[in-house]
């Protein structure tokens, strides 16, 4: 009575996947006779399954998608109970491996439950030249006296083929031994028992070509040798070297083996595998010292996934030498340290040290003013600065900063130049450079000489009048303090409006800075809108807003203010607004268009020009040159300017070719620019540089 | 004294790249093929080549070998078809050398020969076998890329065994008898028809098989002409 064997359980398995999941393909397959593709319920019932011929394309695509659903369906199936025939082949092997537990389970109960008829356990080549093969006589007690059995075989070379008798029996182990004389490689053989009565004893699955069953021999002669210890002497590596097996015709290059190392610890229970390879050497990396570890290894033919049997363990160990690192260590350390220090002595002898200090510690930029110190506006030291600027100032102070930034010519000072050649002041370097920034009143009176450094690139500041008295110097010294805020009252603002006259008119500084310069509400560092060919800088009307506004404040005379406009209307004012909403900021077309006629602007178009200040001066924004000066405002009433922002975005440009910048949130003042027309619409948007090309035309 | 610097360094630079250069232009010259002029030195680029072409037939195998097992998978034949397929293979009208003695005593012309006709009788199986694999849209993508290379692999195989016959037949290690497979089509003439009913795990049984017969001659040919590098 035939039951489903073992080797169907792979089609059992797809059977079960197929009832379940597809269902009505079951249908097409009825008995174990037909296909053997049935439910598990057929082969329960016994009937009898004889060879099955599987053409069952369409499996495979269902096979191909839910191959995972294998292991699933191992346990499902361990759990039913059906029995095997015990002729199992050893051929399958990987099936075995997958489902070892179960059939061994099986077997067990089938051995307990059902007699075992004689059957092959194993056949095997150990050097693809010769095999043997050993039976198992089974459960079936009368034929366990071994010659009962004998041992068949067939060679399927040839259609007319048939079964001889094993060439040399080993009845002891019942082991069959087939000499090189009888082994052909690459033809199948298949191998029966018979009995008395000639019962036969098949298993169609024991067919095998013997280039699948060879199990080489493990490799002889192991012995391994240190490779390198590790600085810290706590691992090392080990190479490990053998002879191939002698059973095995390496040299002939027959069989091509590979060879795979497992080592583990002395007391560990798993191997640790390195990858198969076909060289007689091999190297163990990272053992730690002072551990054991057991070697072996086994043998492969390369393309053939059986492995033969392990070899003897071999044994490595390594003691700790812990100590010998240290010095090893210490020595490193110092040949570096030195090193590292004898690159940098080098460094320094062969750079000139100034260098070397420029290259490494690049110093912070700061704004380098000169006859300032940065440091002092740090503090904030108001009694200092005054006295620097004053006392030990003027004529100390520069020489003192020029001697800290002598040879520095990335140090870009600002600095106060001489008025052309219309200056006939005799210079007075005393003056300080700061006095002259802010344009505070000077000892003498008329152009200053420009510093000592004609090659500066920086601005020149256009000659100032310095009628400023001596109060403004503590205007100019609380101005310099940068971020200070408004409640300081101090303002120096109508010295940047007072005129760049060569005459010594008393500016309408005087006549109306009681209290302090505007100065101080405006940053240290103005916006310069432009520079102008003369020499002025035009700084942004934020600075002149907020001036224009304190002045307003301070001031509640009129007179001033009309003295302002006055002023205003002169050439010498230059308050170049560039923007009549006081946005500080405008492109360089403006700037351009600014510089370009200031002279025929000047007169009457009111703009003003902060004079000089020396301040870095770049052609800033450009503004319209029609734009008028928002700022001044003509009339006292005029309402007090919002604070401008710094940047504005020119929106779009106009029909005139003027920029149309952002409107601020407060509406400028239209009555008081009278004069002066605002012809420069806000603009809004950016500047390309295409339309750069069409302001500029 | 910045730009000085930056030229020192670069200067540095350059001459470390061309020492770089230089050692290893003096490396390559000292790897030349035969450094003296040993006796086998003149065999040297023939192992090469034996090596190049006996790692060939091997990725060749281990690729027949995976198809072969995918196909197991598959097909889920009973084992017993192995007795069955001997008789299917079109291969089986060449008579090769079936035990290690026997390919030991063969001539080498007629090793290397066997070798060849191998290698032209599988080239238009396995060229159809993967039209009709890439046709089956229930194989993957992976098999269907298995197949191809594997009809690849066999030309290239064919080719390089030529040229390693070739050089030999120039070393005069070998006779001229080697047809160059002049007539391949008379090979396949008579066996033309028997591989188209094959189905397709017997081909790739046969397959499988024979790619291990070819890696094998290659190895004993080359342990035979060439036994001195690496057997």
């Amino acid at each position: 009575m035939h039951l489903c064997t073992e080797a169907h359980l792979n089609y059992l398995y797809i059977d079960l996947y197929v009832h379940i999941k597809v269902r009505k393909h079951i249908t097409q397959f009825n008995s174990c006779e037909e296909t053997c593709l049935v439910g598990p319920e057929f082969c329960l019932r016994g009937k009898p399954s004889v060879s099955c011929s599987i053409e069952v394309p369409y499996i495979k695509s269902v096979m191909a998608v839910s191959l995972s659903y294998d292991l699933l369906l191992l346990l499902v199936i361990s759990s039913l109970d059906w029995s095997s025939t015990p002729g199992s082949a050893f051929l399958t092997d990987h099936n075995r491996m997958t489902s070892s537990g179960r059939s061994e389970k099986k077997q067990q109960k089938r051995e307990r439950a059902t007699p075992v008829e004689p059957h092959f356990t194993e056949c095997m080549s150990r050097d693809l030249e010769t095999f043997r093969c050993w039976w198992s006589p089974g459960t079936f007690h009368n034929l366990s006296s071994p010659e009962e059995l004998r041992v068949f075989y067939l060679k399927r070379n040839s259609p007319s083929s048939e079964w001889k008798e094993c060439p040399e029996y080993s009845h002891l182990n019942r082991e069959c031994f087939f000499d090189a004389n009888h082994t052909s490689i690459w033809i199948p053989y298949c191998l029966q028992l018979r009995g008395q009565n000639n019962i036969t004893y098949f298993n169609e699955d024991d067919c095998f070509s013997v280039e699948n069953i060879v199990r080489p021999d493990p490799p002889v002669s192991l012995n391994w040798t240190l490779l390198i210890v590790s600085p810290s002497g706590l691992s090392y590596d080990v190479m490990v070297s053998w002879e191939p097996p002698p059973s095995a015709d390496v040299s002939t290059g027959w069989m091509r083996i590979e060879y795979e190392i497992q080592y583990r610890e002395r007391n560990a229970t798993t191997w640790e595998a390195l990858e198969t390879q076909p060289h007689t050497q091999q190297t163990i990396y990272g053992l730690q010292a002072g551990t054991e570890y057991e070697v072996h290894i086994r043998t492969k033919m390369k393309g053939f996934p059986k492995f033969g049997d392990f070899s003897d363990s071999i044994f490595v160990k390594v003691t700790e030498i812990p100590l010998r690192e240290s010095a090893v260590l210490l020595t490193l350390v110092l040949t570096f340290g030195v090193a590292g220090i004898l690159i940098l002595i080098m460094l320094i002898v062969v750079s000139h040290q100034q260098r070397l200090m420029m290259i490494l510690l690049p110093p912070v930029p700061a704004p380098k003013i000169k006859g300032i110190d940065s440091e002092l506006l740090k503090k904030g030291k108001l009694e200092e600065l005054d006295f620097i600027l004053n006392g030990g100032g003027l004529g100390g102070l520069p020489t003192y900063i020029s001697d800290y930034y002598q040879d520095e010519p990335w140090v870009e000072f600002i600095e106060v130049d001489e008025e052309d050649a219309d200056c006939g002041e005799k210079e007075d370097q005393k003056s300080s450079d700061t006095q002259r920034l802010l344009g505070l009143p000077q000892r003498s009176v008329g152009c200053f000489s420009a510093d000592s450094h004609p090659d500066d690139d920086s601005g020149r500041a256009s000659c100032y009048d310095t009628d400023l008295s001596e109060q403004d110097t503590h205007l100019l010294a609380a101005s310099l303090l940068p971020g200070q805020p408004e409640d300081e009252e101090a303002f120096l603002h109508p010295d940047e409006k007072a005129p760049a006259s060569e005459t010594n008119k008393s500016p309408l500084i005087q006549t109306e800075s009681e209290g302090k310069p505007t100065w101080i509400n405006t940053d240290l560092y103005a916006q310069v809108s432009n520079v102008m060919p003369s020499g002025g800088v035009v700084l942004s009307p934020g600075q002149q807003l907020r001036i224009q506004e304190n002045t307003e404040k301070e001031s509640q005379k009129k007179g001033t203010l009309g003295e302002d406009t006055s002023k205003l209307n002169k050439p010498q004012f230059q308050l170049l607004v560039v923007d009549p909403d006081g946005s500080g900021y405008t492109s360089e077309i403006t700037a351009r268009q600014i510089s370009t006629p200031p002279s025929s602007l000047v007169p009457g178009e009111g703009y003003q020009t902060i004079y000089p200040q020396p301040m870095e001066t770049k052609p800033a924004a450009p503004s319209e040159p029609n734009q008028s000066p928002y700022i001044l405002p003509d009339s006292p009433q005029t309402r007090l300017f919002a604070p401008v922002a710094d940047y504005t975005v020119v929106q779009e440009l106009d029909t005139h070719q003027s920029l149309l910048l952002n409107l601020p949130t407060q509406q400028p003042p239209p009555p008081c620019l009278p004069q002066h027309p605002l012809k420069a619409p806000v603009a809004i948007g950016y500047v390309t540089p295409d339309l750069l090309g069409n302001l500029s035309s | 004294l910045k730009r000085e610097i930056k030229k020192i360094i670069s200067a540095v630079w350059v001459g470390i790249i061309c020492l770089v250069f230089s050692s290893r232009l003096s490396t390559m010259k000292a790897a030349s093929i035969c450094p003296n002029d040993q006796t086998g030195c003149h065999l040297l680029p023939l192992a090469n080549l034996f090596d190049r072409v006996i790692q060939h037939s091997a990725r060749m195998h281990g690729i027949s070998d995976d198809l072969h097992s995918e196909f197991e998978l598959y097909f889920l034949p009973s084992k017993n078809q192995i007795g069955r397929v001997s008789r299917n293979c079109h291969t089986s009208t060449i008579l090769t050398p079936n035990g290690k003695e026997n390919a030991q005593r063969i001539a080498r012309e007629e090793l290397a020969e066997i070798i060849l006709k191998l290698l032209v009788a599988w080239r238009d199986p396995l060229w159809h076998f993967h039209q009709s694999m890439s046709q089956h849209d229930e194989f993957t993508n992976f098999s269907s890329n298995k197949s191809l290379e594997m009809s690849d692999m066999v030309h290239e195989l064919r080719k390089g065994v030529l040229k390693v016959v070739e050089k030999m037949q120039m070393l005069g290690i070998i006779s001229n008898s080697v047809g160059d497979t002049g007539s391949p089509e008379a090979l396949l003439t008579s066996d033309s028809a028997e591989w188209r009913f094959m189905k397709d795990y017997d081909l790739l049984y046969c397959f499988r098989r024979d790619s291990n017969k070819i890696q094998n001659y290659l190895k004993i040919l080359k342990c035979r002409i060439v036994p001195k590098h690496g057997c």
